[in-house]
């Protein structure tokens, strides 16, 4: 990492790799399969002992385009997101970025292919403060190979800027930060590398109204700006607001995914619940989930 | 699941097939005595095996003197734990010794364990510290001479002055007993008259050779180095001493005990004027033999010092004698006698095979002194 | 701690509000601060008591010489402590290794390549180092790659290095070491002298401004708000006082009587009115050697940066691509170096090495990295806080024996002053935020 590699403002819509003029494609068009998938997860399986977490998933993310990962508790969507980012090795399957398939064994393998995760812990380390947090694992040196705090802090400065202007406290250990200011700081770090693909997992669970909507003003900006974003959550409405398609896991399996536009908020209900694709539900067991 | 504990249980059959082999090897059938205490198990219980001598002298000594008596012999080290002595009285009670020869870490804290031998039929030994017990074998040097020596050789050189005296661990009855000799041999009467004022005084946990050379370093500096004589008690602790003296440029007289290489070659290099050697082969050697003696019954007040002893360690007539300890018990005993090692009499150790000439020669000018 | 301060009183505010704003703008850790103030007030208790004699040189000397030992291996023990580990295994390594020097000095030397030679030491020195390295290595890889838990390795390291001494000495006290390495105990012989200690001084009064200006220049570079001018100033003239104190206060103990007669035999002149200062003991320049290396590695490496991300959250530094294990392998390497290090000056002082050598160590360097601020939580700890806490340690401890208190009762004494340090921090951590 050198000193030149600070980041700028990302520039506005920055057409996607290996996508033709997706550039100025509407979220709509994006999601009608116009574009190359710049993530595909292909028949990914994940055991821990015995127990299936992950069965034979698959899944897909496009640039510009969020999918919402949905499903109840246990369902394997940390799990499989865990598979994309690194945090844990895939028992089988593939995983192909603008087509060609890689290999992900750990964070770095991921980071290095540009996929970014906010974790729903954020990750950080509390004891150290924002800048070193922000470039952990890919710290900023001088010539002479000592971290160079100082760039660090700039380039620290300059993303916050952009995210969370009111943030101030770049000395202070992360630990004495808000819950609103530790977000933010997790989230910085995974748009600040120029990260083409972001997992966000709960980006909203433990924050205040205003943060909330602050970090969904964010993820439209950075669609906007051509990434492609897994948004795993629990909360419905975030999902249906945000997303493009939904996957919907059950019980380790996909039930299916859906583009936003051709369910209601009940048929994902229940899909997430009975764990059936919606033609296969009858209106009386949507019924009954009132 | 079923495999660990396969795995475990076929280590703990290894571990006693082990035992097993070493504890009672060449013996016969458990419980049989025949003559001279044929098949006698004798389990020795070292407080803590990391010091020079036992290894060198003391273990080699008793084990010949058991297997020249057809006995055998195992021991256990405590590693400075009290604690963990206890334990190891346990196991060698249930490896099945007869006589336990017992150098005790501390002498109260051992006491529940002894009381434990004793009801299982085991005799103890005391060896080279005292445990208070009316049942036991005592045998030992004669600690408080070790005390008395020291004096009486500092005071020869040096009758006057400020003396510091740099003591072992406080909870080692030794240390005291050292520190009653020095009073015996003419301290006490040389501070009453004025002639000698003591101007530090400290014990040394663990007698730890760093802990001795911070302590010298305190009294040195609390008198502006104006110290004309040092007793300390041993010889490890005498090397931090040495090194604390030498640092200001003193050369006073400095006591020790133990006969150290380290300590003979400063006695040698005249920066030590005395090592209070006890021969442990002597002492090793009567503890082995009145182990078998016991073992084949003979009654504790009839238990003989080996007659092959050498003369500056051998006690009046080869008897035991009755031992008043410091708790008013009267504990039957052998008490040998410790030989002060000075620059005169240097060639005496290097002769009995306890140190090489190398060793006490080391840095020394040739011809300065006798051996060298 | 800080209500010691004075200011006038006629300044508006309350008292302590002012002065912690004072500390503040100067950015020191306040923690150091309070442990400086605490070492001074034991001084000036001690002082009094004695009637002032206790605050000589050679008195404070002596003290620092003996904490010597135990502040090296407490400025590794920070970044074991920090990284959520904890190495018991330190005494007995010391030990292996002050062994191995005084082995090779005392019977492997005088029939190989002869004894004080020019080079010998430093063979002997390389030979422990190494040894230091390779067990530092062993334990470290057992615990960073095989996951056995740190406190059962290196409590296994305790017991069979203890043992691994007496294979090494066959059980006798190995003495004396060469003349040449003797001098790294320190003591008149084994210090600097006067003339040298001024131009040491010098020289660290010179690098203290130029990292002043560095850091400044740096900070400036991006704008970023630095401290008041008066604020650089004043931490350059503590350091600049500081320096000259301590080299000064060296070479005011000036050789004893029986060195200095000594010496002008040596050199056939008459010990008349003849006054050598001592100057900067050489454990103390070692120290000083190891504290800086240390706290550049802690602060500014990556290494450093990595131990303290591992300490402060595992998962994140897992997840943020650090390489955790190597990271912690290298913890107790440097711990092997560090106790290779500290042996040399064990040895020395005692010129040879005896079985027991660094016997309980592992209690008082984790004591001194303790007192000196580091939390067993993980995360938390600076190296110039545990250097400190070490001196805290020995002055107590050896200015307990100087007034002839027994020594049951100094461990009581350190005992209350270790666990008075814990709460105090736990009290101020609480009321921190």
């Amino acid at each position: 990492m050198s000193v030149q590699q600070q980041p700028e403002p990302r520039p506005p819509a920055a057409p996607p790799p290996g996508g033709a003029g997706a550039a100025n494609v509407t979220p709509a068009a994006v999601a009608g399969g116009a574009t190359a998938p710049l993530v595909e997860m292909r028949h990914i399986s994940v055991a821990f002992g015995g127990v299936k977490a992950v069965d034979n998933v698959s899944i897909d993310v496009r640039p510009g385009e969020v999918v919402g990962l949905v499903g109840g508790n246990g369902a394997g969507k940390s799990t499989l997101m865990r598979s994309l980012s690194g945090a844990h090795k895939a028992d089988s399957g593939e995983i192909l970025i603008d087509g060609k398939p890689v290999t992900i064994a750990n964070p770095r393998d991921a980071k290095n292919a540009g996929i970014e995760t906010i974790y729903q812990t954020l990750a950080l380390a509390d004891n150290i403060n924002a800048p070193a947090n922000l470039f952990l694992g890919r710290e900023i040196l001088t010539g002479v190979g000592t971290l160079d705090d100082s760039a660090m802090e700039d380039a620290t400065r300059k993303v916050m800027g952009r995210l969370n202007p009111n943030f101030k406290r770049f000395r202070s250990p992360v630990r004495n930060l808000s819950g609103g200011q530790r977000q933010s700081v997790a989230i910085a770090r995974a748009v600040h590398f120029n990260a083409k693909v972001l997992i966000m997992d709960e980006p909203t669970a433990a924050l205040g109204p205003a943060e909330t909507e602050q970090v969904r003003e964010l993820i439209r900006q950075l669609k906007s700006e051509g990434l492609g974003i897994f948004l795993v959550s629990h909360d419905i409405h975030d999902v249906i607001d945000l997303a493009e398609r939904i996957s919907v896991m059950y019980h380790g399996r996909l039930v299916g995914t859906v583009d936003k536009t051709d369910v209601t908020i009940d048929e994902v209900l229940g899909m997430i619940i009975l764990g059936q694709p919606p033609d296969k539900l009858n209106r009386e067991q949507i019924q009954s989930l009132r | 699941m079923r495999k660990r504990l396969l795995a475990m249980a076929t280590l703990t059959v290894l571990v006693f097939a082990a035992c097993n082999s070493s504890g009672t090897g060449g013996s016969g059938a458990p419980g049989g005595t025949g003559a001279a205490g044929g098949g006698c198990l004798v389990g020795v219980s070292w407080n803590n095996y990391d010091q020079e001598r036992w290894k060198k002298a003391d273990e080699p000594a008793i084990k010949k003197a058991i297997e020249a008596g057809g006995g055998t012999y195992t021991s256990t080290d405590a590693h400075d734990a009290s604690e963990q002595q206890n334990k190891d009285i346990d196991t060698l009670i249930n490896k099945g010794v007869k006589v336990i020869i017992l150098l005790a870490k501390d002498a109260a804290s051992i006491t529940p364990a002894v009381t434990k031998a004793e009801q299982a039929g085991i005799q103890i030994i005391g060896y080279d510290r005292l445990i208070e017990d009316e049942k036991a074998l005592y045998i030992t040097f004669n600690n408080k001479r070790v005390g008395t020596i020291m004096a009486q050789e500092l005071l020869a050189v040096q009758p006057t002055g400020n003396y510091a005296i740099i003591k072992g661990d406080p909870g080692d009855a030794n240390a005291k007993f050292l520190r009653d000799g020095m009073d015996e041999g003419g301290l006490k009467a040389a501070v009453d008259s004025g002639k000698v004022k003591i101007v530090g005084e400290q014990n040394t946990p663990n007698w730890d050779t760093t802990g001795a050379k911070n302590e010298m370093q305190a009294i040195l500096n609390a008198n502006n180095n104006k110290v004309d004589a040092v007793l300390s008690e041993n010889d490890g602790m005498a090397t931090g001493v040495s090194q604390a003296l030498q640092a200001v440029g003193l050369n006073i007289p400095l006591s020790g005990q133990d006969g150290d290489a380290a300590a003979l070659n400063r006695v040698a290099l005249g920066q030590q004027t005395v090592s209070v050697w006890k021969n442990a082969f002597a002492l090793g050697e009567t503890a082995g033999n009145a182990a078998i003696q016991m073992c084949a019954g003979t009654k504790l007040a009839d238990v003989k010092a080996p007659s092959d002893l050498p003369d500056a360690s051998k006690p009046a007539d080869l008897a035991s004698h009755p031992f008043t300890t410091p708790g008013g018990k009267t504990v039957t005993s052998f008490i040998l006698n410790p030989t002060p090692i000075k620059k005169d009499n240097l060639s005496a150790v290097i002769d009995s095979g306890w140190v090489t000439k190398d060793q006490v020669c080391a840095k020394v000018t040739p011809g300065s002194v006798t051996p060298c | 701690m800080t209500s010691s301060v004075a200011t006038s009183e006629h300044e508006t505010g309350s008292l302590r509000d002012r002065v912690m704003d004072l500390v503040r703008a100067t950015e020191i850790d306040g923690r150091l601060l309070g442990m400086i103030v605490t070492l001074i007030g034991i001084e000036i208790g001690f002082g009094l008591y004695t009637g002032g004699s206790i605050l000589s040189p050679v008195n404070l000397l002596t003290f620092a010489t003996q904490a010597v030992q135990i502040a090296i291996i407490a400025t590794g023990m920070v970044l074991v402590i920090v990284s959520r580990n904890i190495d018991l295994s330190v005494g007995s390594v010391l030990g292996v290794v002050a062994m191995t020097y005084a082995v090779l000095m005392h019977e492997v030397f005088p029939t190989t390549i002869g004894v004080d030679t020019p080079y010998g030491w430093l063979i002997a020195l390389g030979a422990g180092l190494l040894i230091g390295i390779i067990l530092g290595a062993i334990q470290g890889f057992l615990i960073a790659y095989m996951k056995i838990p740190s406190f059962v390795v290196t409590l296994g390291g305790l017991l069979a290095f203890r043992g691994l001494v007496f294979d090494i000495s066959g059980g006798s006290t190995q003495a004396p070491d060469d003349t040449q390495f003797v001098v790294l105990g320190g003591g008149p012989l084994g210090s600097l002298g006067g003339t040298i200690s001024w131009a040491f001084g010098a020289v660290i009064i010179v690098a203290i401004a130029l990292y002043l200006y560095y850091n400044r220049r740096q900070r400036r570079r991006f704008g970023f708000p630095v401290r008041p001018m008066w604020a650089e100033v004043g931490i350059g003239v503590v350091g600049l006082l500081i320096v000259v104190g301590g080299v000064a206060i060296s070479n005011a103990y000036h050789w004893p009587a029986g060195l200095i007669e000594q010496y002008a035999a040596q050199h056939g002149i008459s010990p008349e009115g003849l006054v050598i200062e001592a100057g900067v003991p050489w454990p103390a320049v070692i120290l000083l050697a190891v504290t800086l290396v240390m706290t550049f590695l802690a602060t500014k490496r990556k290494f450093g940066r990595y131990v303290y991300a591992i300490g402060g959250n595992p998962e994140a530094a897992e997840l943020g691509g650090i390489n955790t294990r190597w990271t912690i392998m290298k913890i107790y390497i440097l711990m092997g170096i560090l106790c290779a290090i500290s042996a040399a000056i064990s040895s020395a002082q005692i010129n040879g090495a005896t079985n027991d050598l660094g016997n309980g160590y592992e209690l008082l360097v984790i004591s001194a990295a303790v007192i000196g601020g580091t939390s067993f939580a993980g995360g938390v700890g600076t190296i110039p806080g545990a250097v400190l806490g070490a001196i805290v340690i020995y002055a107590l401890r050896y200015n307990l024996q100087y007034i002839g208190l027994p020594s049951n009762n100094q461990d009581i004494v350190i005992a209350v002053v270790l666990i008075a340090a814990v709460a105090f921090d736990t009290y101020s951590r609480r009321n921190a935020t």
